[in-house]
């Protein structure tokens, strides 16, 4: 069983995480940036929606047109929609990694335009962040904060519209604050932050 | 072709050399129809829509029946790998005519790249 213990350290040069372990004999001392992580966790992320878009909602509900997805699935007997689907994940993994004392980390979907006033950015990092990813298409935001007296190195990626339905229900739902978005769209980001020792 | 006076103004946010211009007047007007409907995700590779700037997300794609790429674009597509291409790139108001310039310009992009590579190489 393989069991790894994580140390972040940050300097002014490099911000990297020093992984130490039992992995085998030969691999004792690897050492990987947090940047490489959050991209690493985000390419996971983003992946795993991108088949459940793909291998579950299209083909069921647009290909072989035999189920509805719902943002209301329990009560419209419906899968959840990929959006939500990503939440549910980020709550699961939240909860699990309270549990894990060497797994520290989170990640959260926000948008400067929420259908929930929860998802709104709350800190100074993340309105820049999803600001700068709105305004500069194909590129991602990293910084670092410092909150309730931790240091905390923040990646902010780009969420965009790609389905007619998001659009839409974005644009028509009662709560929005932005009724004119278009495919292609930034419509929001993905927090990935992660703790460093300063 | 019908040409809309409210679509003939390019998004000057999204315009970028690698979107090559062209001469001709017709693709010079699927640019700025590709510019506000399609860039947004074909000029980035979101949710894995071909890039005309990577030669090899078009190599296949620019063989075909330019009539199948137009009813693609026209009418929506679900592919193999159920990857959507939503029917006129989610802008319903988009005309025919409008799509189709649209699909010119960027496999008049795709081309481009595709031979600028060949010759690289």
């Amino acid at each position: 069983m393989m069991k790894m213990k994580s140390k972040i350290l940050m300097s002014a040069a490099a911000v990297s995480i020093a992984v130490t372990g039992t992995v085998s004999a030969e691999v004792t001392d690897a050492t990987v940036s947090v940047k490489a992580m959050a991209d690493a966790l985000h390419l996971v992320m983003d992946s795993d929606r991108s088949v459940y878009t793909k291998k579950i909602v299209n083909r069921l509900v647009k290909k072989e047109k035999v189920i509805k997805a719902s943002e209301h699935f329990e009560d419209d007997k419906a899968l959840v929609l990929p959006a939500q689907m990503f939440r549910f994940g980020s709550e699961l993994a939240m909860k699990r990694a309270e549990k894990l004392d060497d797994v520290n980390f989170s990640y959260t979907l926000q948008s400067l335009w929420p259908v929930n006033k929860q998802n709104a950015p709350k800190t100074e990092a993340e309105k820049a962040g999803l600001k700068y990813v709105a305004e500069n298409k194909g590129k991602n935001y990293y910084t670092t904060e410092k909150l309730g007296g931790t240091n905390y190195f923040t990646a902010i990626y780009a969420d965009t519209g790609v389905a007619p339905v998001c659009v839409s229900c974005h644009n028509k739902h009662p709560d929005t604050p932005k009724k004119d978005f278009k495919i292609g769209d930034v419509m929001g980001g993905v927090v990935i932050r992660i703790p460093v020792d300063g | 072709m019908s040409i809309s006076a409210d679509v003939l103004v390019a998004d000057e946010a999204k315009d970028n050399v690698a979107y090559v211009a062209p001469d001709s007047a017709s693709l010079k007007f699927g640019r700025i129809i590709w510019l506000n409907n399609c860039e947004g995700c074909h000029g980035y590779g979101i949710a894995d829509a071909p890039v005309p700037m990577q030669p090899r997300d078009w190599m296949s794609r620019v063989t075909k029946e330019r009539a199948q790429l137009y009813s693609h674009a026209i009418d929506g597509f679900i592919s193999e790998d159920y990857t959507e291409m939503p029917a006129r790139g989610g802008n319903s108001e988009l005309s025919d005519e409008q799509v189709k310039a649209a699909v010119d310009y960027m496999l008049f992009l795709a081309n481009f790249y595709i031979k600028q590579q060949d010759y690289i190489n």
